[in-house]
């Protein structure tokens, strides 16, 4: 009976224990400015992250030696007051500033930067970004763990603790005198494992970082790395206010890469105290940038504050600002229609029409630096014959895409790189044209579609990657009459297939990582892993090969363009459109410029009081 | 009763080596992998990813690796949210989900039970047919359909509830009668028919016989009887509404386990993937555990046994 009785009062119990707790969670006081960053970041850890949402977190939190300027993208000093570049445009010298801190109120040194770039080539940080830096001398080899005889190197012995990338193992310093491979079978298969004869102190010491090898008896010590030694690498500080970077080649670009945010510096007593991944939390975090984390929940948001150590404290305006993990951009648009968000940076495609007609002040897109295309797997028939590819190229009705499906103000595009790179005119690739389409498909042997093999195209399960396909599959076969399938796959699997190279016509997508035409252009040589198409071409390889090295920009674009141009005709991949930034924000913003990266950093956004009281008793915002 | 509580704990172990096992084969075998992005990674960076998670061992090595660990009590670091443990996760989203789940199967049995007497009671008439109907089309309409029509009339049309996100009591309305609605539907059902049952009885008919008053006939003595299949039918409701939250939870923007689950099959992060999976199976066997128990107190005449 007693069970029973508790029993009728359990689950009442529990009802007011859920509606207690959820009315004990405090409050929490508005920010200032909030603003909904897509879904949840990956990490805060400058070194690792990638995308867009982090960047625009990490930005807010470290500071490298330079930053953008939010309205024109030119590097601006960051925690370097200065810099200058030599004659030959490979060395880079950076002066910092006296007063930069980090928020716990130390100063921020050249040694605080060394160590930076060094985890973030150190092959155990796994820096997606890491090619960004290999731009300078050596570091490509030390990422890669590749010394070559006779040179100083840096042997890294395993740790017993388990502090992934944040504290380096014992390091043994020598010279490499041999390189011994052997085969060891692993995952059933054989694979090559180096053996490393070191010079240390005199004596020969041979170092394998595979345990089965390293044996007390076969004299071989276990190492964890063993890369060409840090000081082989343009990577040097003679003061502790200077950091010299010398490159492999003059790159034009390099200045705006050393302002990406994955160059952030990190403090390396922060990160040696406490370890990956607990350095990242927000009571153990010493950053340098204009705001600090006062807390973050996972999958709600992340609450910054000014940092009241940052030099450039006076220029930052906004006190506290919510970064919301928001999924979907109809939840968004719903938040800032009812003023809970102030910046949204995603609209559903089916209002953009009427956004753009009504509310023109907050919804502006702007191109950006991405390009839509579909790739055409080369390597399969009939994909292989330049001209069938040119034929379909020519037959996309790329205004009926940006009119019908993407509906907020896309560029139908006919080059992969965008327009408005300083310096770079595009090359184009031949313009809608059935007549000659269907010309160039009869030569190829398929004259009006006769004996063309069916094929699919293949894209991620998303709408509008859904329609702009069945637009694509309707023109080909009304205008060429080709047989044409859809098939879509989820987003990873989508990933691995076209990886394997695994399809027929593949969507694509390519947002450039800095405001060069080569960071779209590099990716079609033959070896580069974005490629996916199987096309190559020697001539395009030597052009983009000899514009790395080519200190004169003028020359320099004129090479690209011209690598373009070979690109344009081979048409490995048909470009579709331009992308446009899709931000929205409200009218009481300032601070918030559209420029082609669809970067806007927060330092630099600032809320008009008087403005922001008239728009919420306006829109009847509670 | 001891003795059938440990005998399930036992059965629940070898249920969780399973479930690990199958998960661990599925996500061998499903394309594509935690190291799959828009950008390919350079061929040499990937290769020490691989090292990083042990993705360089063959995969039996892997499995003993991780099951290890998994004894240990060290579900790992989430692959994608890379600055947490897959404990942090859910010690983070469990009670924002759970929370949830309460208050909506609160409102689910409240309404439905309710509305399932009443129907009940006023047997073939507009006011029974009227709300079956209701409640058929309650469990036909996607939640998604059912959250969008919230948000139009209550956030847009009629501003009483903010649109998203989570942090005061207000922000919960929405999802938790949306998550409960088509719960409370079913329940309404399974209420009405236990209840029509229970009703056709012959002590039913006694206690009128006697000259009881209609309501304490319902209530008193009807009521317990029929309540039955849905006491059954909290078990699997409780881990539907759990693993189930993922539309509200999405539509609302509310820091939940559902999101995770789905997002974590989708990026390939498997940690997280297998953390969660492990989770809510003990969460499953837990739920069946304690039906059964309840079972055995609301009607003494059922044996329990393993």
């Amino acid at each position: 009976m007693l069970q029973r009785r508790l029993l009728t009062f359990a689950f009442p119990l529990l009802f007011i224990a859920v509606v207690g707790w959820t009315f004990s969670q405090e409050r929490l006081p508005p920010a200032d400015f909030t603003f909904c960053n897509g879904t949840d970041i990956k990490t805060i850890d400058p070194a690792t992250v990638t995308g867009m949402p982090e960047g625009r977190v990490v930005d807010a939190l470290f500071e490298g030696l330079c930053r953008r300027d939010p309205k024109t993208l030119v590097p601006i000093p960051g925690v370097a007051k200065s810099w200058s570049v030599s004659d030959d445009l490979k060395t880079y010298t950076f002066t910092l500033r006296d007063d930069a801190k980090w928020s716990d109120g130390s100063k921020i040194t050249a040694a605080d930067f060394i160590y930076s770039f060094q985890r973030f080539l150190h092959p155990e940080t796994t820096a997606e970004y890491a090619y960004q830096l290999w731009y300078v001398k050596n570091a490509k080899r030390y990422t890669t763990m590749k010394p070559e005889i006779g040179e100083q190197v840096e042997v890294e012995l395993p740790r017993e603790d388990d502090v992934k990338n944040t504290v380096r193992g014992k390091i043994e310093h020598g010279t490499l005198r041999k390189i011994e491979t052997r085969q060891v079978e692993e995952k059933g298969e054989q694979v090559d494992v180096r053996i490393f004869d070191v010079e240390i102190a005199g004596k020969v010491r041979r170092f394998c970082s595979n345990a089965s090898l390293a044996l007390p008896e076969s004299g071989i010590e276990l190492s964890a790395w063993t890369m060409p030694s840090f000081e082989l690498l343009g990577i040097k500080s003679d003061k502790p206010d200077r950091i010299v970077l010398t490159l492999e080649h003059p790159t034009p670009f390099f200045l705006d890469i050393i302002a990406f945010y994955p160059f952030g510096a990190v403090n390396k007593k922060c990160l040696e105290t406490h370890g990956s991944p607990l350095w990242t939390r927000p009571e153990n975090l010493v950053s340098g940038g204009p705001f600090r984390m006062e807390f973050r929940r996972i999958r709600d948001r992340i609450r910054l504050v000014k940092n009241e150590h940052y030099w450039n404290r006076d220029a930052v305006q906004l006190n506290s600002i919510d970064v919301l993990a928001v999924e979907g951009n109809t939840t968004m648009l719903n938040m800032y229609l009812t003023g809970a968000v102030d910046w949204v940076n995603d609209v559903p495609a089916s209002v953009g029409p009427i956004l753009l007609k009504d509310r023109p002040k907050e919804f502006d897109p702007e191109p950006t630096l991405g390009t839509y295309f579909y790739r055409f797997n080369v390597r399969k028939k009939p994909f292989d014959d330049a001209r069938v590819r040119r034929a379909l190229a020519m037959t996309i009705d790329r205004r009926e895409i940006v009119e019908k499906v993407t509906q907020t103000g896309q560029v139908p595009a006919y080059s992969l790189v965008p327009p408005g790179l300083v310096g770079y005119e595009p090359a184009q690739c031949a313009p809608e044209d059935i007549a000659e389409a269907k010309r160039l498909l009869a030569e190829a042997g398929y004259p009006g579609g006769q004996g063309f093999p069916p094929f699919d195209i293949l894209y991620n399960t998303q709408d509008t990657h859904k329609s702009i396909a069945e637009l694509m599959q309707a023109r080909w076969k009304n205008q060429l009459g080709i047989k044409v399938g859809l098939r879509n796959l989820e987003w990873a699997s989508f990933l691995n297939t076209v990886r394997l190279g695994e399809y027929d016509v593949a969507r694509a997508a390519w947002i450039g990582d800095y405001a060069d035409p080569n960071t779209f252009l590099d990716m079609f040589m033959k070896d580069n892993e974005n490629n996916q198409t199987g096309w190559g071409n020697a001539d395009y390889d030597k052009l983009v090969e000899a514009a790395a090295s080519e200190a004169d920009p003028a020359k320099r674009m004129k090479i690209l363009h011209d690598a373009e141009a070979i690109l344009m005709r081979e048409m490995p991949i048909a470009p579709i459109y331009f992308y446009v930034s899709k931000d929205m924000v409200q009218t009481y913003v300032r601070g918030f410029h559209s420029n082609l990266r669809d970067e806007h950093p927060l330092w630099a956004i600032s809320i008009d009081q008087q403005e922001k009281a008239k728009v919420r008793t306006a829109e009847g915002f509670q | 009763m001891i003795e059938f509580v440990i005998k399930r704990l036992l059965w629940t172990l070898l249920i969780l080596w399973i479930v690990f096992t199958i998960t661990f084969v599925l996500m061998e075998l499903v394309p594509g992998g935690p190291f799959d992005g828009e950008r390919v990674m350079d061929a040499d960076i990937r290769k020490n990813y691989e090292k990083r998670y042990h993705f360089d061992k063959h995969p039996v090595v892997r499995y003993f690796l991780e099951i290890g660990s998994y004894c240990r009590g060290d579900f790992g670091i989430s692959m994608k949210i890379q600055d947490f443990t897959v404990t942090e996760i859910i010690q983070q989203g469990f009670p924002i989900s759970a929370t949830l789940g309460v208050l909506a199967l609160t409102f689910a049995l409240v309404l439905g039970v309710f509305a399932g007497v009443s129907a009940a009671v006023r047997r073939g008439g507009v006011y029974d047919v009227g709300l079956m109907s209701v409640a058929t089309i309650g469990i036909a309409l996607p939640e998604f359909v059912v959250a969008g029509l919230a948000v139009i009339l209550f956030v847009f049309i009629l501003p009483l509830f903010p649109a998203a996100g989570w942090g005061s009591w207000r922000q919960l309305v929405l999802p938790t009668i949306c998550l409960g609605l088509p719960y409370a539907a079913y329940i309404a059902r399974l209420t009405r028919t236990g209840m029509l049952d229970i009703l056709s009885q012959d002590y039913i008919r006694t206690a009128r016989a006697k000259g009881l008053l209609s309501r304490t006939v319902v209530v008193r003595h009807a009521l317990k009887g029929a309540l039955l299949p849905v006491v059954s039918y909290i078990g699997p409701a409780t881990a539907g509404i759990l693993t189930g939250s993922m539309v509200e939870e999405k539509i609302f923007a509310l820091p939940g386990l559902g999101v995770h689950l789905v997002q974590s099959c989708m990026q390939r992060d498997y940690t997280l993937v297998m953390g969660l999976t492990m989770f809510y199976t003990v969460i499953l066997c837990a739920m069946n555990l304690i039906v059964d128990i309840l079972y055995k107190v609301l009607d003494p005449r059922i044996k329990l046994e393993a």
